[in-house]
């Protein structure tokens, strides 16, 4: 009897262990997302975002996973090919006819759930598709404008920028500004340039939409942007470093040595978190074109290989969820890709910029989408690796196009 | 007792299944022994077998079936025959450059780092005290992760870093070595140079120890003078470590990634980028594994005959048996 007994127990126990466990399993599925960061700001504010999921869906936890923003772009495809590819995957615009073949199709699911994709910014949602169908939902977007020091501005009594203001207002204000080691302005490469150049009137995709960066509109462009290191100089040399270029512009610009530069605003967190001054922010100066910028953003799909596409089609829409999309808008990470919630932006994180309110409105009036090509990460690579020979004025512009011509097309 | 090599030679003298037929004893004692051995010497290896065939033999197949491959990682690869390695010898715009670089690195950072650690183990060596001090001091940078130490170098190279504000206090004019096209290898080479030379040192320091030094004595009585005794003596009986130093330092200056990754990323333009940092950007950056795949077959045959040619070439300067 006290056999049968035992015998009985332990069966129970078995099959209790085993139940637990498939409770357990049952209750939580846990997701892998990876994204690219450049600080700690950026990581904090990411996995806060990924606790708004378990928040909102107690069985979906997300592991967030990173890496800088060069090597985000090397290691997703060796983990496509190693077959390890984490279940939600970060995509920027610039790359998505490069790698959303990586991703499922979003649209079934779209119409599914009615989701309300009309809630988002379109040229961010168009940015986000290839041959017509959505591969990540965005969460942030915005077009490149001209980050300045006020203080620096104010103190030596140069006209701070405003919307209209011209290129050779933007030279004879970086040449003010210069001196003693200091830089009125900085070139980092290649998306700050694909603006300087978009505002000059020239194309750098062919009608094909490959890249076409020997085209005499590209190379006068370059010529001009280049210029500003090497006979202007209102900006300095860099070398090619493991660092990229917009990275060092930045430093620089937080740490006072340079007084203007261009990136996006999802920056704002950043400078913020590493300036001492008051920051100000104007659209790009008017050239031949206008004031004409670029727009990209980023957004988050779902993996071809993701054995919980469910749960990650649940998790991403909470990613860039309203809650996520105020948190991120407020903090200064996210430009909100969903339109309604751009307010945040404009009233918390730049509260105290100078000028972001008419800047980012006029920015957004004058841009355009950052169209690329499939190859944009090595061209965006090249760009990086040879720019700063024409930096040093060791090989002239036009010739330097040529050559990462050559390099990205071969 | 039969000695292992004995056993061997015989077992393949006399065909397994005659010997068995044969049924006499000391053959089937010859049989069994090696059979047993076999078994054994299969268990001990077989761990080490794996790991190499796993990691080693068959990646390298890999790669070797991939330079015939279009292979971008995203999608499926084609067979493009051998127009990948014609594609780098006669289209691609930097390869040759690439090459040169290789080149050049390896044979100046050979020699500097040979030259500068016989001496500085020959100096060491005469010290009264603080031999081991010094030994240590040296050898901390081979410890040092590369990428972290390329960074260091990379604040002090910069515009506006240590060099350049130590050149201005100074005013001597030092070009930037970083933002210079003529002049980035060297800056790769430097930290290549402070991060490896301590290992040869303490190669070239215990051969130096291990000198009799009655050779020295009698060479000394002889009235040779001390270069003479460094010439004649000393470098001919260390020369089996020298040869050693040599060729793995050749072949790791030939494979460097670490330091260019870190300090110049191969730029400015490819002024620094060598065919192991091109591998990488070409299997990486550009997803165009076919091409990295051709390059690093390529680098692999410069290895292999460069290590052939100096196994060669030991025999006119290398003395094993002093």
């Amino acid at each position: 009897m006290t056999k049968t007994l035992r015998l009985l127990s332990a069966m129970l126990l078995v099959a209790g262990s085993f139940l637990a466990h498939g409770a357990a399993c049952a209750e939580q599925v846990k997701l892998t997302w990876f994204m690219w960061s450049g600080s700690t700001a950026d990581v904090e504010a990411w996995q806060h975002v990924a606790s708004l999921v378990t928040e909102k869906y107690p069985d979906i936890a997300v592991e967030f996973q990173t890496a800088s923003w060069m090597d985000y772009w090397t290691k997703l495809p060796a983990l496509a090919a190693a077959g390890q590819l984490p279940d939600i995957i970060s995509l920027q615009s610039m790359r998505a006819p490069g790698f959303a073949d990586l991703m499922l199709p979003l649209d079934a699911r779209i119409k599914a759930d009615n989701f309300d994709i009309r809630a988002f910014d379109p040229s961010i949602i168009q940015g986000l598709q290839k041959n017509g169908h959505q591969f990540a939902l965005p969460y942030d977007f915005g077009p490149w404008v001209m980050f300045y020091n006020y203080d620096w501005f104010t103190k030596a009594g140069v006209a701070l920028p405003r919307p209209g203001w011209t290129a050779d207002d933007f030279v004879r204000a970086a040449k003010a500004l210069t001196h003693d080691g200091k830089f009125g302005t900085a070139v980092p490469v290649p998306d700050a340039f694909m603006a300087f150049a978009t505002s000059s009137g020239a194309h750098f995709l062919n009608d094909q939409g490959q890249p076409d960066l020997t085209n005499p509109g590209m190379k006068a462009a370059f010529a001009n942007y280049v210029a500003l290191a090497t006979t202007e100089k209102v900006a300095p040399v860099y070398p090619s470093s493991g660092t990229i270029s917009s990275l060092i512009a930045n430093g620089r610009f937080t740490a006072g040595d340079i007084a203007m530069y261009v990136d996006g605003p999802w920056q704002l967190l950043n400078i913020r978190k590493k300036a001492s001054f008051k920051v100000g922010v104007a659209p790009l100066p008017v050239r031949q074109a206008g004031s004409i910028t670029l727009s990209a953003g980023s957004g988050f799909g779902i993996a071809i290989t993701s054995r919980h596409p469910e749960q990650a089609w649940k998790a991403i829409q909470v990613l860039t969820g309203p809650d996520a999309e105020r948190f991120l808008a407020s903090a200064g990470r996210a430009f909100a890709a969903r339109t309604a919630y751009q307010v945040y932006w404009y009233d918390t994180a730049a509260k105290d910029v100078e000028g972001a309110h008419e800047a980012l409105s006029a920015a957004l009036k004058n841009a355009r989408p950052y169209v690329t090509s499939p190859n944009w990460n090595t061209v965006a690579s090249l760009f990086e690796q040879y720019a700063p020979v024409a930096f040093a004025g060791s090989q002239p512009p036009d010739k330097l196009l040529e050559t990462i011509q050559s390099l990205a097309t071969q | 007792m039969v000695p292992a090599g004995r056993v061997v030679r015989a077992d393949r003298a006399v065909p397994a299944g005659r010997v068995v037929r044969s049924g006499r004893p000391d053959a089937t004692r010859r049989r069994r022994r090696p059979r047993g051995d076999l078994g054994t010497a299969i268990c001990f290896l077989l761990p080490s077998l794996c790991g190499l065939l796993a990691f080693l033999i068959l990646p390298l197949l890999a790669s070797l079936l991939l330079s015939f491959s279009n292979w971008q990682i995203i999608g499926s690869p084609s067979f493009v025959g051998f127009s990948n390695y014609v594609t780098l010898f006669t289209r691609d715009p930097v390869f040759w450059e690439v090459f040169g670089n290789t080149l050049l690195y390896t044979a100046e950072y050979l020699v500097l780092n040979i030259v500068i650690s016989v001496t500085m183990a020959v100096w060491i060596g005469s010290l009264s005290w603080g031999r081991r001090l010094f030994r240590v001091i040296f050898f901390l940078p081979v410890f040092t992760p590369l990428v972290g130490s390329a960074l260091v170098w990379l604040l002090i190279f910069m515009p506006g870093g240590m060099l350049e504000n130590v050149s201005a206090m100074l005013r001597v004019p030092i070009p930037n070595l970083v933002t210079n096209s003529h002049l980035a290898i060297q800056a790769v080479i430097i930290a290549s140079l402070w991060s490896h030379f301590g290992y040869n040192l303490l190669l070239f320091s215990a051969a130096l120890e291990s000198i009799e030094g009655s050779y020295l004595d009698a060479a000394a009585v002889d009235g040779a003078n001390g270069w003479q005794r460094f010439w004649r003596i000393r470098l001919p009986l260390i020369s089996p470590a020298l040869f050693f130093g040599t060729v793995l330092t050749a072949i790791s200056g030939l494979q460097v990634f670490d330091q260019v990754y870190a300090l110049t990323r191969g730029g400015p333009g490819s002024a620094s980028s060598t065919l192991g940092y091109a591998i990488y950007t070409q299997g990486f950056v550009s997803y165009r594994l076919g091409n990295a795949s051709a390059i690093a077959w390529v680098l692999f045959l410069i290895i292999m005959l460069l290590t052939a040619l100096q196994l060669r070439l030991q025999r006119r300067w290398v003395h094993y048996d002093l």
